[in-house]
């Protein structure tokens, strides 16, 4: 990973949450418009009709892929149906038979806990690893591409290594466990061990996305704000409260924006290592609307369900979305 | 790979003189030893990151509990694309790949291009649209499409999957695309239309052919989301040989007894691909991979 690279991703990764979406660099857009009144006399209507046709492939897309399932979720949602027929309209009796369900609250809360882990587990991890990696080490290099594997590695090839690793008693790690005088710990049996277990695999496949984040936000800090701060007397700690951690806070709040849709969306990380169980310690509010759906064959709760959890994110991502225009009027 | 990562430290000194020589001398002897322990610290976290992964390099190669094979070997490889269908679901997974990457990069580059360059209330709304779309969990969404998808023959069907893979990269696609494209300076299409250029024209030949960081960084989303996906694969795949890798990997764990060496072997054919394109294109991978991650694998 080459830090001359790393920045630009993350400017597009700004300019893909600006509002309006890309082109949102303010002076890119005023040399654009200046030009563009140029342009309007001559080229206008064949200019629309150009744009028209170019954007038909992907209108198309949007409707049939996302559009009408929307639509149709919709009426999913409010009728008793299964995967076959779209069933009586019942209005919102799906939402409060869901609503009022101790397997929907258990998912919730499984998965709020999922998320503040995922979230802020992998965030530590790759500040502590960004902050290791940009002082002087031998071979500081290969470490950081050797770091990003977990991500880059799919998840179904890292849940069975997991998998191998502790989800019997006789596997590796429950062995070291044993060999150490440690009892024989049932990683995956036992409720509580294997949530904690999940959200352990969870932050371990997301810090090299964090770690890169970090990284990048970090390379564009001038390191001599660092030697005036430690002239005037500031401590290690001071300096990283009050210049380091500022100066990343917007990258930060983005990454945290993501890192949470991506937390509550997450099913193959979940599903793969633990199948929601047992007793349903480890069952997320997808995997609860998967299973509602493809084992219950019950649509209308299952979608219900994943409109719930939608609204939820949609809030969450208003408030850390609010977070990251304070931070950067600043 | 392990070899290097259990290194000893201590037997690091050499290295770090031939390395560093320039620098050395205007360390402080406290600050060479302090690389040296970040150096041992960062080794070990590294060693412990990789476990998972070495282990799966690790089981694939060693000969499995029944093989009469001693040392380092490729017969769990060779044997699980004799025992099992490994050649059809990596020609499936290819074949979904490719088609998805081709057909994101066809769809998203002119949509990104309009997104860049218009500017219309339209296209600004239309923007923020794939915004919105983009975060809706793909749950939602699957549960119709199986359901019109059933109806139109596509269940269980490469054609199909596809189909929803680049529905599912076009969102974050046409933004990168856009992003890339607001970097080109409009003055080069300028210039070609007072050569006679077309709208279309300029795009396909003065930005397109200067955006190949941008398409690659494109690419490389889709090929990371369409490799990696499970829960699309899960839902529309039935048959065995239809499967893609990952249900393929995964259709090892429905036996009561698992055959670790077949399915680390698969496992290891599985993440060669992403870890190939990785090494390769590393440079425009913060970008693709930025956005991979936004499709919340």
């Amino acid at each position: 990973m080459s830090s001359t690279t790393a920045p630009s991703g993350l400017a597009r990764a700004r300019k893909g949450l600006a509002p309006g979406g890309p082109g949102g660099g303010s002076r890119n857009r005023k040399d654009l418009n200046r030009k563009d009144l140029n342009r309007k006399s001559k080229l206008s209507a064949q200019t629309s009709r150009t744009f028209f046709w170019l954007l038909l492939p992907s209108v198309i897309l949007l409707v049939l892929i996302h559009g009408y399932p929307l639509f149709h979720a919709g009426i999913q949602a409010t009728h008793d149906g299964n995967l076959i027929e779209t069933g009586n309209f019942v209005g919102v009796e799906n939402f409060a038979n869901v609503l009022s369900s101790p397997a929907f609250w258990k998912a919730a809360q499984f998965t709020l806990w999922f998320t503040i882990v995922g979230v802020f587990g992998s965030w530590l991890v790759g500040l502590g690893l960004a902050l290791l990696l940009r002082t002087k080490i031998p071979a500081g290099g290969t470490f950081k591409v050797l770091l990003l594997l977990p991500w880059v590695v799919p998840i179904v090839v890292s849940s069975t290594a997991w998998n191998w690793l502790v989800a019997t008693p006789d596997s590796l790690i429950p062995s070291i466990f044993r060999n150490l005088g440690l009892g024989t710990p049932l990683f995956l049996a036992d409720p509580t061990l294997a949530a904690v277990t999940v959200m352990i695999f969870k932050v371990w496949v997301s810090f090299p996305f964090m770690m890169m984040m970090i990284s990048a936000a970090l390379a564009s800090v001038d390191t001599t704000v660092y030697e005036a701060a430690s002239m005037d007397g500031a401590s290690r700690w001071q300096q990283f409260t009050q210049i380091t951690l500022p100066l990343i806070a917007r990258s930060t709040y983005i990454s945290w924006i993501l890192m949470t849709i991506f937390c509550v969306n997450d099913f193959p990380t979940i599903y793969l290592l633990t199948g929601g169980g047992p007793v349903d310690a480890t069952t997320s509010l997808v995997v609860l609307a998967y299973r509602t759906v493809f084992q219950d064959f019950a649509t209308g709760p299952g979608v219900a369900i994943a409109f719930l959890m939608t609204m939820t994110l949609v809030v969450v991502s208003v408030i850390l979305y609010r977070q990251i225009r304070k931070s950067s009027v600043e | 790979m392990s070899a290097v990562l259990h290194a000893h430290p201590e037997s690091g000194p050499a290295l770090g003189v031939a390395t560093t020589g320039k620098t050395r001398r205007v360390l402080s002897e406290a600050g060479m030893r302090g690389r040296w322990w970040r150096f041992a610290l960062i080794l070990a976290i590294t060693a412990i990151v990789l476990v998972p992964i070495m282990v799966t390099v690790i089981l694939a190669l060693t000969p499995a509990p029944n093989s009469t094979t001693t040392g380092l070997t490729l017969e769990n490889i060779t044997g699980v694309f004799e025992r099992t269908l490994a050649a059809t679901w990596l020609q499936n997974s290819l074949i979904t790949t490719l088609a998805t990457v081709v057909v994101s990069v066809a769809v998203a580059a002119p949509a990104g291009y309009v997104l860049s360059r218009g500017r219309s209330k339209a296209v600004s709304g239309y923007s923020l649209l794939l915004f919105v779309m983009q975060s809706l969990p793909i749950i939602t969404s699957v549960v119709p499409l199986f359901i019109l998808f059933a109806a139109m023959g596509l269940v269980d069907n490469l054609m199909g999957l596809t189909i929803i893979y680049v529905g599912s990269t076009m969102t974050v696609a046409t933004w990168m695309m856009a992003a890339y494209f607001d970097s080109i300076p409009i003055s080069l299409e300028e210039a070609s239309w007072i050569d006679g250029c077309s709208v279309f024209g300029s795009f396909s030949k003065v930005v397109l052919r200067n955006s190949l960081p941008g398409v690659l960084s494109t690419a490389i989303f889709a090929f990371l989301l369409a490799w990696n996906d499970y829960l699309v694969a899960i839902v529309f795949l039935r048959s065995n040989e239809i499967f893609t890798l990952p249900m393929g990997v995964q259709s090892f764990f429905q036996q009561n007894l698992t055959d670790w060496s077949g399915v680390m072997a698969l496992a290891v054919i599985m993440m060669l691909p992403p870890i190939i394109v990785f090494a390769a294109l590393n440079k425009y991978f913060s970008v693709g991979g930025i956005g991979g991650s936004l499709a919340g694998r």
